[in-house]
């Protein structure tokens, strides 16, 4: 019993960490692209090719490594806490 | 309102403080005189301070709770400082279980046994560092857990605290992260809709004001000037 509310609580935490961590770097990758197209057509504020350009660049980010990465939110914590039961009780 | 600001941050720095030096690690150079197991009545507030090992052990009135005596360097400033006097610590050896604090510890024991093993008299001592976490009060009788034990050659012996470095390091990590997070946040979110939200408001204003008319502001003018 004890495991089980450990993990429903651990999952539920590390979920919050999870979607702030996600929306954080896709707010970073998306605040570039605009870096990027302001760098290269400077005054076009609002026009569809810089839209296309960010969507493009946004969908290129989703099918790329990083989101993945943050999958990793998920399973330092485990190993820590496996590495530390290991270490305490069997050491 | 900057008295109460101080306060508020005061108190949530005290708290952390205290939770903190409650539930990480210390580490203190002992030597153990004896062990012993008594009945403790858990049914009052001091509850807190006792392990709840296993889900039935949340609902006994009294338990068994194995402790070992021991005689330890005295230490100041967080142990930093280890003096050449004695004093007798007394701690508590419960399994943490898988609730707070996260210590997952279930070889109480085989550590109960370890500290049998390791018993010693003044004229010819064995010292051992004894890794444990919580606070000792003869007042209210409440003991620290022991984690770990482990024999080392003399009472001089330095203990790096390797957990605590590691643990302060992501924590310090860990606040610069969620500060860039929220940065990031406002800049990228509230401002601008705060900004969507005043342009709005401007227009509505501006709407307002073209349908009041002449006779409005005539009346208007009688009025005194806004505030700025």
């Amino acid at each position: 019993m004890g495991l089980i509310r450990l993990l429903v609580f651990g999952f539920l935490g590390l979920s919050v960490a999870y979607l702030a961590i996600s929306f954080y770097s896709r707010s970073i990758r998306k605040e570039k692209l605009e870096d990027r197209w302001v760098e290269d057509h400077p005054g076009d504020g609002d026009s569809p090719e810089r839209e296309a350009f960010i969507h493009d660049g946004m969908v290129e980010y989703q099918s790329g490594i990083r989101p993945k990465l943050i999958l990793l939110v998920y399973v330092i914590p485990a190993l820590a806490a496996l590495l530390l039961l290991y270490l305490i009780n069997f050491f | 309102m900057t008295y109460l600001k101080w306060t508020l941050r005061a108190t949530v720095a005290i708290v952390m403080f205290l939770l903190l030096h409650y539930t990480l690690p210390q580490h203190d150079i002992v030597r153990v005189v004896n062990t012993y197991q008594e009945r403790q009545d858990l049914n009052d507030w001091t509850r807190v301070f006792w392990a709840k090992p296993d889900d039935q052990s949340a609902e006994l009135v009294n338990r068994d709770v194995q402790f070992i005596q021991t005689v330890r360097r005295k230490s100041s400033l967080l142990g930093f400082v280890v003096h050449n006097r004695e004093e007798p610590m007394v701690f508590r050896n419960e399994d943490t279980g898988w609730s707070w604090p996260p210590y997952f510890k279930f070889d109480t024991a085989n550590l109960q046994t370890q500290a049998d093993d390791l018993r010693s008299t003044p004229e010819e001592p064995k010292w051992a560092v004894m890794t444990h976490y919580g606070w000792r009060n003869e007042l209210i009788s409440v003991f620290p857990n022991a984690v770990a034990i482990k024999p080392i050659d003399g009472p001089d012996a330095r203990v790096i605290p390797w957990f605590n470095i590691f643990f302060f390091v992501f924590l310090v990590i860990a606040v610069l992260f969620v500060r860039a997070m929220w940065r990031q946040f406002r800049e990228r979110s509230i401002d601008p809709a705060l900004n969507e939200a005043g342009e709005a408001w401007d227009r509505v204003d501006a709407r307002a004001d073209e349908a009041k008319g002449r006779f409005g502001r005539w009346i208007d003018s009688w009025r005194s000037k806004p505030k700025r």
